[in-house]
Order: C-alpha cells, then structure tokens, then sequence
C-alpha cells in the first residue's frame, strides 16, 4: 500500500502525544515503585518517623541531654518535669526544680514541685563531653539546663536517679541495630536456603521445606528464652547480643525464604530466564544477574516487615530478664524495671521505653506495608 | 486425601521427633548435670562434704555416665512409656505433675485465643475488604496496625497498670480469690471463664490484627476473579454471592493461618502470663530456666510444642476437608 | 432492519482512575437483532468486553455508565432501559441468566474451582425459576448432556479443575443456557482454547443457538471465527463502532478504512510472505484519545478533517453503517457540531 507515502506531511498531529507514551514506558522500575510509594502517605510518615530514630540513635550523645551512665542518686525517681517556654512574658524556656519531703511515718521520700525554683534551659548547651561519632571531642548537648549540675529529667528518673529520656534515646541504638544485624543474617538465610529451594528443587527443596515447617510449627519464644537462660553469666555483654540477635535470626529467615523460594520456582518458567539460559548464562550468573534483581523489591518489603518482629523479640527477652543485660541499655533492659505492676503504679513514666517500642514498630509496620505495595508497580 | 493426611501425619511425627532433640540438647546445654545439680543440693542442704564416690554413684545410677545418645533414648523412653518427665530441684516434685497441673490452662487460654481470633478477623476482614477504603476500613486497618505494633506483654503492662489505677489492685488474675485455691467445679469453672477474657483478648490481639489483614486482603484478591463475575452474570444477589464464592476461597489461606499463628499464639501466652503472673506454664517455664531446672524446663518446652504441631496438623486435616483441590488428590 | 431485541444508543462507559479518565466505551450505537449471531470484532482494549458488560450491568469500579439508553425487549416485562436500572437491584439481576446469559472467556478461572459443576448450574435454575433442588438436579443433567459431555450424570458432582479445558467452557456454556436466555453474550469464548476444542465449541454454540432461535453477541478479535458463525458485524475501534455491517459486506465491500486495514492484516494461506500488511502505528495510549476520529492518526486515509470532527454514523445501504468523514457531508456535520 503506498497511500502511506501519498500523506506524510499529517503526520505530526500526534507526535506530540507519542512522546509522553514514550515517557510513560521508560521509566525505570524504581521510578514506578517511588511513584506509588509517594502515594501511600501513611507509609511516608512511617519512613520518616524511621529515619528519625536511626538519626537520634546515630547522634544519641549529642541529642540527649545526659549520658548513660550519669546519674544523680539525689534524684532518685524524680518525676517529669514540665518545659515552659515563656517567663515574665519573654521567651526564656525553663523547668521548676524539685524538692521533696519525707513522710513523718513511712519516712520515704515524695517529689514535689517546686515552683520557686526555676531552672533555665536552653539548645546546644554544654554538658558532659564526649567524642562525635567517636572522634571530635566536644560537650555541646542540643538540649540541658544551663547550669548542668541542675537536674533536668523530660521523662523522670529512675530507680539510680538516672535520666530516662536520656536513655531511651541511647537505646535506640541497641534496639534498633539488633534489628538490623539479625535481619541481616536472617536474609542471607533466607536468600540462601530459599533460593537453593526454588532452584534445586527435588530432595535438597524437600528438606529445606521440612525445616521451615519446623521452625514455623514451635513456639518460639519459650526456645529463646531457654538458650537465651542458659548464656552463662560471665558472658561479657557484647557476647550476649551477638547470641541474642543471632538467636533471632535463625528462628526468622522462614518467612523471607519461602517469599525466595516462590520467587524462584515461577522465574524458573519465565522467558527472559529461559532467554538468558539458553545464551550460556552461567548458574551463578543467572542468579544474581537476572533472578534476585527481578525481586529486589519484595525482598526489600519483606525485610522491613521483619524489622518489627525483631525488635519485639529483643524487647520481649531483654524485659524478661533473659534477654540483654545491664550496662547495655535498650528499650526491653529498660524495662525489666517495669516488671512488677506496684512498680509502674508509683512510677508510671517508667513506661515511656514502651511508647517508644511502640512508635516505632508502627512506624517499620506501615513502611514495610506501603513498601510492598510498590514492590509491584506494575 | 488419605495420602495426604498420612504425609501430613508423618511430618508430624518428624516435627515432634526434632522437637525432642531440641528439647534434649536444652538439657545438656548448662554446665553441670543432674548430678552435680542433686550434690549442689545435698551441699546447701547441710552436708558438709559429698564425697567424689557418691557423685559418680548417683552418675551411673542416672545413667549419666552412659554415651550421649543412650541418654536421649533413656530420657525420651521415660517420656513415651512411663509418662516420667525427670524430677524439678527448683519445686521438689516430679516434672509431669508440674506440667499437667499447668499446661492445660495455657491450652485453654490459647485455644480461647484461637476462636476470639477469628470470631472478630473473619467478620472484620470481609467487611473491610467489600467497603474498602471506607471510613470503617482505615479504621479498622488503623486498629489492626496498633495492635501488631503492640506487643502482648507491653499490652498487659499498660492494662495491670490501668485497673491498678482505677481499682487500687492488678485484677488480672484467672480466678477471685476465693476460688483461687479451691478443686475444680461448675462454679470455679464459671468463675474462671469469667476472668478469662482478658488474658484471651491481650494473647489475641496481635493474630486479630494480622489476619484482619490477610482476611481483607485475600478477600480483595478473590473478588476481582472472574469466577465472581460469572456468578453475577447469574443473577446472584451482592450478599449471597459473597458468601458463596469469595469468602468461601478466601477461607482456604485464612484456615491455614490459623494453623501457624497457634505457635505464636502459644508464646504469646507464655509471655503474658508471665508478666500477669497467672497459674499456667508461663511463670513455671521461666523460673525453671532461670534456676537451669532443665527437667522441668525441657519437659515444658516438649509438650507445649509437641501439642501446638498437634494443633497445626488439625489445622491441615481442616483444610483438607475444607478445599476439593486437597481432598481429591 | 427486523426484530430489535437489544437498542444501545449513545452508550458512553468511563472509567475515572488516579491517572486520569479513560473513555472505554464513548458513544456506542447498536442494535441487535432477535435470532442472529452479531459478532463484535475489535482489538484488545477496544472496548468491546466492556461494551457487552454494561448490557448486564455488570462494569465495576472505577468504571462508570456516564450516559446512553439500552432498550431491551423483555419477554415478560416489555421494554426495559437497562441503563436506568440500579447495577445491584433485583430488575436487573431478574435479567441476568434469565433473558440474557453470559459466557466468559477464561473457562479455568471463570467457574468456582471450590463447587461442583452441578452446583454452579443449579445455582441458576434454582434462582430464576420456581423448582426444587432434584428437579434443578436433573436440568443440570439435562444441560451438559446437551452440550456434549459424556457421561452428564457422573460429571454433575464433579470439581471443574478436574475437567479440561474445553469441558469446563461446555460446562460453562451449559451454565449460562440453563434457564433458556433469550440472548446470549459470549466473551471470547473460544481464546484460551486450543484450535481443534475452538471448532467444536463454536460448531456446539451454533447449534445451539438455532434449536433455541436464540440472539447470539459473540465478541471476538478472530476474523476467522466471525467469518464462520456471524450474521451481522459490528467493527470496534477505540471505544466506537467504525462499521456494521452484514458479515457478506464486511468481507467483501468493507468501507471503513479501519474496517479495510482489518482485512489487509489477516494472513491468508495462499499469501506471499511479504504481503502481510500490519496496520501502521500502535493503538494509543487509553488516556490520551486522539482528537477527532479516533483512527486517523493510523489512517492510510485521512484527510485534513480528521483530526477535528468526531464522525457520525452514515447510513451507506439498509444494514450498513459507518462512522468516517469520507462518507459524510463534513460541512454540514461541522456545522452540527458547532452549533
């Protein structure tokens, strides 16, 4: 047909139009994923609430007005103090100091108020000194009294006088990287052991099979906290994360091999696949080459997904007393302090660690929701 | 269906075998044995000394001086033919009287947990997933995500501390007081049941939650099928077909959920009542780990797990009854 | 034109997604008639599932019926505008597998894997007719043996994945005739089946269809299929009917040029190699419809027009309709238009 050749000067009606088609089909994968992801707000305020504690965990000397280990047995169980920002109608942020009576009887000691003397606070105040990130000295703490002999306590003391808002925040770091590590090896488990499942099929599948259904079909938590009891108590306290976060990732990496090992046995049959074989591909090759790419995303998901879990479980064992030990300080060691319900009657601050667990469990939940969604953005 | 359920069966019997190694490896994890635990004892129970001679004595009377296999035989023998779980150092009796005295009130808490589970996920799930994106969906998904993020224990603290608040006492107990230590009857029963649904509620929370979410989400994938637009080209009222064919296959993964959340469920309970300190395997598991009563502890382990398999098997058998695609095989 | 069983006039179906609207079905005029088979030929994404849909109100969200009337000579009620009735309502549901039935295309999904075949029919004769369970039994029975499965009495209690593929769409089949529907919509029935299956079912359907004098829409995009079973034709191009004709006229006289491409594109077995002549162009994006006749950016013959006005529907001969500015007044259609 030459009626083609006739009219090529119409063409241009709808080259505009092309264009952008073009533009819809080139976008990458990622941009796809980014784009839905943008869409699901609840799982943007999830990242950023993510983001947040992993910036307060990586600068918890900086963003935390005392350290640790301080502590003021002056002080012991002080409650919250209140921050005011405006006295005598200007800005001056200040909390009331304390003072306390003794019962007459039972002489035990009980916080009050006191409103006659105020304590003025302030940002980027000096404090204790310590190193940034290990190497710049320095004693600039963003938020403190003026006078750092003061007491300053947002969120109370506890049973050394020691301050909890403080120590939530150095926390962070301990609850949150056992998180990371045992997700860690629990996805080099998973990706292994899932994907030698998919690929391999026949008996190696089978047993591999077998011991996720295991692992799947006890209780856990009763086994943790067996092996858990039975780290001898001369451990030093690294040793006992390390068993703690391995611990937990050998009892995780189920969920994420089978999500691999589906992954597998359907890419098995697909073209390109089948396409990159047939060229010769070598099996390594073809495996991190074009399979894992092909699902990155849902591995990505899934591993947020079992970011919470993990850090339940530390929390769960450390609050049992089986779990981390003092003097490393995470959400669940904190509270251990909480374990007896007179405890938290009298002292109910000591519950801000949970509101924290919580926080961010909520957070990594609706991330790794809104993650999968993207995962598949076709 | 029958070679189905057989193999189902013979993993069983292969899980619960794994099970026992576990447990058994438990056991000889802590330093010392069962003799040096009974020489400790007889030690701080004023012996002065106990000579060497008695120590490998009670060893061999033990069969401790035997190979590491023969002991797992002798141990896991005991078990399957006298019922005889090994002797607790921390409570002075015999492990299986601990355990039976124990173990069913966590059964009964779980599997309560089980029914509340899905009396409020199946409902909730179906009807997010047909009003989806509705104000009552974000509620419910809102809800959901709290209770996943909450864990269990954090849920009894906040809840002991509360009544503590508001009613001067930790009312979270199994039964009142006057019942506490009395025999079982119809009244302590009752009395039980009635105290019962808040450590079923708390073990619950987190499995409502997650299968609200896999109900709505199985459930939104089955009504895009064409087989639900075929029967409405039938002329199938909205209600009567949602019944029929799409909650009917979203069932199938909801069923066998249950057969895996039973596990956590279980250790969820051993948790909680630990913290509320309620009379079931929760404290005595703990406590006996803390003190390496291994018999007891490794007794405990070994039942509760061998009986959630139990449960999932149940859960299979279900199943299979439940989907032609299984039963037909 | 004869008996007009089914009258669609203007049918406009929307759909409103997050990436903008998409014009599925915009201005569709048909009419079909009683006892003949109409094929509805087009390519993926024409709009012709979605067409046939809307008859039963069956478009789900973000679908929307945004205007147009559907008239529908009911055998009990008179003449029903479908497109007035509430998609969940009892008239319409009165309607569907009473008077018109449907098929689908995809036999393994569209049957429930978790009931018996019996079951799903059944399910029909029990809902739209006043019988008991035995008797609804035996019209099940009655039913697949009329389509041809053997042994109708033992395949009544059977699952359909144990069925093939070419049984289930039977099944189906027997499915949407139980309750004798004056009208049957098939949707690319035979697509998902093998070649030697395809001719069977097609040759049942037929069958069928002239014991029952039964109205046939059959949707497709196999030129060979409409070749073989239509009466009349209707061409789909992008959400509008280009061309309906008498399946004699398509073949031979066809003057839509899309119509025309249609044709040239089919291989024939006595063909040179070379000769295949595919339609020049993709089909455009959903979202961003050409202006003017949908077809002319592919057009081997546009004229200048063509981008601007929307054609109407000519009537070249009784029976023959086409929608293209060759075939029209363009001034005095711009005039209407534009005023």
């Amino acid at each position: 047909m030459d009626a083609v050749a006739q009219q090529p000067e119409l063409e241009p009606t709808w080259g505009a139009e092309a264009d952008d088609d073009l533009k819809l089909e080139v976008a990458t994968q990622w941009q796809l994923m980014w784009w839905k992801f943008r869409k699901h707000q609840l799982a943007m305020a999830g990242g950023a609430v993510v983001i947040f504690f992993y910036i307060l965990a990586l600068g918890a000397e900086f963003f935390a007005p005392k350290l640790f280990t301080w502590y003021d047995k002056n002080y012991v169980y002080a409650p919250p103090q209140q921050i005011h920002l405006i006295r005598d109608g200007q800005l001056a942020p200040f909390v009331y100091g304390y003072k306390f009576e003794r019962d007459p009887k039972s002489y035990k000691k009980t916080w009050l108020v006191d409103e006659e003397t105020i304590i003025p606070i302030g940002l980027f105040v000096s404090g204790e000194p310590y190193k940034i990130l290990g190497l710049i000295e320095t004693d600039i703490h963003l938020i403190g009294p003026l006078d750092q002999d003061d007491p300053f306590y947002l969120m109370g003391a506890d049973k050394s006088g020691r301050d909890v808002f403080s120590r939530i925040i150095y926390s962070a770091r301990i609850s949150l990287s056992v998180g990371l590590v045992g997700v860690f090896i629990s996805m080099m488990l998973g990706i292994v052991l899932g994907g030698l499942s998919g690929l391999l099929g026949g008996a190696v599948d089978n047993i591999i099979q077998r011991l996720i259904e295991i692992m799947m079909s006890i209780p856990m938590l009763p086994v943790w906290l067996a092996i858990a009891a039975v780290v001898p108590l001369d451990w030093s306290a690294l040793d006992v994360y390390f068993i703690i976060t391995i611990l937990l990732a050998l009892t995780t990496w189920t969920g994420l091999a089978r999500v691999v090992r589906g992954k597998f046995l359907s890419l098995r049959e697909d073209d390109f696949i089948l396409a990159a074989r047939l060229d010769g591909a070598p099996g390594m090759r073809l495996i991190f080459r074009h399979m894992l790419p092909s699902f990155y995303s849902h591995v990505i998901a899934s591993l947020t997904l079992l970011l919470p879990g993990m850090i339940l479980a530390e929390t769960a064992l450390s609050f049992l007393g089986v779990g981390l030990r003092p003097p490393v300080v995470s959400w669940g060691v904190m509270l251990q302090e909480t374990q007896k319900v007179a405890v938290i009657a009298i002292y109910p601050w000591l519950l801000y660690p949970a509101l924290a667990v919580i926080i961010v469990v909520l957070a990594f939940n609706f991330l790794g929701d809104g993650l999968r969604d993207a995962a598949d953005p076709y | 269906m029958w070679r189905y359920i057989a193999r189902r069966f013979a993993y069983m019997l292969f899980t619960v075998w794994v099970i026992s190694l576990i447990s058994f490896i438990l056991i000889q994890l802590p330093p010392g044995d069962f003799a040096t635990k009974m020489v400790s004892q007889m030690l701080s129970g004023g012996a002065r000394e106990v000579p060497p001679e008695v120590e490998a004595q009670l060893r061999a009377q033990y069969g401790l001086d035997q190979p590491v296999y023969v002991q797992y035989a002798t141990w896991i023998g005991k078990i399957i033919f006298e019922g005889d779980f090994g002797y607790s150092f921390t409570y002075k009796r015999d492990a299986i009287e601990l355990i039976f005295e124990r173990l069913p009130m966590t059964f009964t808490i779980s599997l309560f947990s089980v029914l509340f589970i899905w009396v409020v996920a199946l409902p909730t799930g179906i009807y997010s997933a047909v009003n989806k994106y509705s104000l009552s969906d974000y509620l419910f998904t809102f809800v959901g995500f709290i209770g996943l993020a909450v864990p269990n224990f954090l849920l009894a603290l906040i809840l002991m501390f509360l009544s503590y608040k508001f009613s001067g006492q930790a009312l979270i107990g199994l039964f009142s007081p006057e019942f506490a230590d009395a025999p079982w009857s119809l009244a302590k029963v009752l009395d039980m049941l009635k105290h019962l649904w808040i450590p079923v509620i708390i073990v619950g929370m987190a499995g409502t939650a997650s299968l609200i979410r896999t109900m709505r989400a199985n459930l939104l994938d089955e009504l895009n099928k064409p087989y639900v637009e075929t029967a409405r080209a039938k002329g199938l009222s909205e209600l009567r077909l949602l019944w029929k064919y799409p909650v009917r296959h979203a069932l199938n993964p909801f069923i066998s959920t249950v057969g895996w959340t039973l596990p956590t469920l279980v250790g969820g309970e051993v948790i909680v009542s630990i913290v509320l300190n309620l009379p079931t395997s929760g404290p005595i598991i703990l406590e006996s780990l803390m003190q390496q009563d291994m018999y007891l502890s490794a007794g405990f382990i070994l039942v509760l797990s061998t009986l959630t398999v139990v449960g999932t098997f149940v859960s299979d058998l279900l199943l299979a009854w439940l989907d032609p695609r299984i039963r037909l095989q | 034109m004869g008996d007009i069983l089914l009258d669609v006039i203007d049918l406009k179906i929307h759909f409103f997604t997050d990436e903008g609207v998409v014009k599925a079905v915009d201005g569709v005029d048909l009419a079909i008639e009683r006892g003949k088979t109409l094929c509805l030929v087009g390519e993926s994404g024409c709009g012709k599932s979605v067409t046939c849909r809307a008859f039963l109100r069956l478009i789900a969200n973000p679908g929307r019926l945004v205007s147009g009337e559907m008239h529908f000579r009911s055998s009990t009620n008179g003449t029903i505008d479908l497109a007035q009735l509430d998609p969940k309502g009892s008239a319409i549901r009165d309607i569907r597998g009473k008077e018109i039935a449907m098929i689908f295309q995809e036999p393994m999904t569209s049957l429930s894997l978790m009931h018996t075949v019996g079951d799903q029919i059944m399910e029909s004769v029990l809902l739209h007719e006043n019988v008991l369970k035995p008797e609804a039994r035996d019209r099940a029975i009655e039913m697949l043996q009329r389509v041809g499965i053997p042994k109708p009495d033992r395949l009544v209690d059977e699952y359909p994945f144990r069925l093939s593929g070419g049984m289930r769409q039977r099944a189906m089949i027997a499915m949407a005739l139980s309750c004798n529907p004056t009208m049957l919509i098939a949707d690319e029935p035979t697509t998902a089946l093998d070649v030697t299956t395809q001719a069977q079912i097609l040759d049942l359907m037929l069958d069928l269809q002239r014991q029952d004098n039964m109205t046939l829409m059959f949707i497709t995009h196999d030129l060979g299929v409409v070749a073989e079973i239509a009466d009349d034709v209707a061409v789909m191009y992008l959400g509008r009917i280009v061309e309906r004709a008498s399946v004699d006229t398509i073949f031979n006289a066809p003057q839509h040029p899309y119509t025309q491409a249609l044709l040239r594109s089919i291989p024939k077995i006595a063909m040179q190699r070379d000769e295949l002549d595919p339609i020049k162009g993709m089909v455009p994006s959903p979202y961003r419809r050409p202006s003017g006749c949908t077809f002319h950016p592919r057009c081997s013959r546009r004229i200048e027009a063509c981008n601007r006005i929307v054609p109407s529907v000519t009537e070249l001969a009784p029976g023959h309709t086409v929608r293209c500015l060759l075939y029209e007044n363009i001034q005095e259609t711009e005039a209407l238009q534009h005023g």
